[in-house]
């Protein structure tokens, strides 16, 4: 499973957002988004899931073009997305969460899901029965990657999971990403927090003003001087 | 004593199909986001098709009541597709313009096909009382009690175990998450929408017994229903049970106590909902 963004160009109303973009995320590899805010990270996430059209340009799965699929329709092709600000459920609790996020599978696969997401995050099972909104940050950003790994996706697309925690907490979080790709799942995460991103990741790309203007090995960006003194102070 | 006790008891038979309807009103409003002016039409229609099937067939309201339940959750699902889905992005304005137009429509389009009479469905146990000691029970009044009561635990099961129901309650929390989780919003809107016009239907005949068939029983019902919503709070289900009770109790007492009563229980609902809006408004302040 693949996933490609061709030149993508999309903004909101008048104002252009992304400029041609391209980027490739492959199953079982956790690739880093970083770059400033407003630099189109979001709205690139948001593209490659369907709530906003594009203006030009592709996103591809295995090769198709998804432009005629709605945002759910990809997320059951294997297309998952946590999306900015969580976006929970907060009058329902953690195991109602768990269970939308698992909704259009076969019954026999939600109790896979439960052991599965239940394994990464222990601290869920304990508070299954707690409404989302009681939870606390990390907790809830928690929720919600385990309620998109529910639906077994192929992809997934994480947005700022660290924004507002502590960093032991972000950390965490993080590492359980880590341990999601180790299972086969390519992640594409967007964060803000680029020393630990590219401590995880094993791919970056850096965004600036909708274009992608540094890529390669984690590694490698992380020895770039524009990286070390733009977004590491260094 | 005994009057008073009289009067409750017959305020809480009311109140099952009041919540009944209202939490249909309260589906559409807080799943869907729309306001439904002709929700009552529902009703209006499900009282004439039991009326229909009495009359005609002398099917007894008991069965007319899953017919009228199918038959509503139909006509719900089509005017969704036809009516409500183009406007879901549109102006509240605009939306509102098109429920209170399909309201009207209805109301008239009854007025052509039956005429202005008021139509009874008397099956033999109509006018049948329990007496429990000192109280009198009207059986269908209960009957329709128990009947509603049934239903909504049915609802209430339906919203936290089946998959639709929880996908129901989770649009009405969230309307971005859903979609990225694999849940066609659509689909869920449409199903709520026939839900709640199936719950208004299922009231109807209830009330073709208790009260009759008439082009213009509906509308009633769709502002007192409004009036026990806002009582409940905007969205919260499980608010509109006690909120039916309120009102249904308050127009019981009106109607005992107070002079000339009879002709002022139509107006209780809107005090409930002056005092529903001011009390709402103070405890913000």
């Amino acid at each position: 499973m693949r996933l490609e963004v061709q030149n993508l160009e999309t903004g909101y109303g008048k104002a252009q957002v992304l400029f041609g973009l391209d980027l490739v995320v492959g199953e079982g590899e956790l690739v880093a988004l970083l770059g400033a805010n407003g630099a189109g990270k979001t709205t690139l996430l948001r593209t490659i899931s369907g709530l906003i059209p594009p203006w030009r340009g592709k996103v591809l799965w295995d090769g198709e073009d998804l432009r005629r699929f709605s945002p759910a329709r990809r997320a059951r092709l294997g297309l998952g997305h946590v999306p900015e600000g969580r976006q929970l459920f907060p009058l329902m609790t953690v195991e109602e969460n768990l269970r939308l996020g698992a909704a259009f599978l076969a019954p026999e696969r939600e109790r896979e899901g439960f052991e599965r997401v239940f394994a990464l995050f222990p601290r869920l099972y304990e508070r299954k029965r707690q409404l989302a909104g009681t939870l606390s940050g990390g907790e809830q950003q928690m929720l919600a990657i385990a309620r998109a790994l529910m639906g077994f996706p192929k992809i997934l697309l994480v947005d700022e999971p660290s924004l507002g925690l502590a960093p032991r907490l972000a950390e965490e979080v993080l590492l359980s990403l880590k341990r999601v790709v180790e299972e086969g799942v390519g992640v594409l995460l967007v964060e803000q927090n680029v020393a630990l991103s590219l401590e995880v990741a094993a791919r970056a790309y850096v965004v600036e003003h909708g274009r992608i203007v540094l890529q390669g090995l984690a590694h490698a960006v992380l020895e770039d001087p524009r990286v070390r003194e733009a977004y590491l102070s260094l | 004593m005994e009057l008073l006790l009289q009067t409750l008891l017959n305020g809480i038979l009311m109140s099952g199909i009041y919540a009944l309807v209202a939490t249909g009103l309260a589906l559409s409003l807080g799943v869907v986001g729309i306001v439904n002016f002709a929700h009552g039409e529902f009703l209006m229609m499900g009282a004439f098709l039991s009326y229909l099937l009495f009359a005609f067939r002398g099917m007894d309201p008991l069965l007319s009541l899953g017919l009228a339940f199918l038959a509503a959750f139909v006509v719900g699902a089509l005017t969704y597709q036809g009516l409500i889905r183009p406007v879901l992005r549109a102006a509240e304005l605009n939306q509102m313009l098109l429920t209170f137009g399909l309201s009207i429509l209805l109301q008239n389009l009854a007025l052509l096909l039956f005429g202005a009479d008021t139509r009874v469905v008397a099956p033999p146990y109509q006018a049948t009382t329990l007496s429990l000691g000192p109280f009198f029970l009207g059986v269908v009044p209960f009957g329709a009690f128990l009947l509603s009561l049934a239903i909504l635990l049915m609802l209430q099961v339906f919203l936290t175990r089946s998959r639709f129901g929880l996908a129901m309650r989770a649009v009405s929390q969230n309307r971005l998450a859903p979609g990225l989780l694999g849940i066609e919003a659509d689909k869920v809107y449409l199903l709520a929408f026939g839900l709640a016009a199936a719950l208004a239907g299922v009231a109807g005949v209830m009330l073709s017994v208790m009260l009759y068939a008439s082009p213009t029983v509906g509308f009633v019902f769709t502002l007192k229903s409004f009036a026990i919503v806002a009582l409940a709070g905007l969205g919260n289900l499980k608010g509109v049970v006690p909120a039916a009770l309120v009102l249904a109790m308050a127009e019981a007492l009106v109607s005992t106590y107070l002079p000339g009563g009879g002709g002022l229980v139509e107006a209780v609902f809107f005090l409930v909902l002056f005092l529903a809006l001011v009390g709402r408004a103070w405890r913000k302040a």
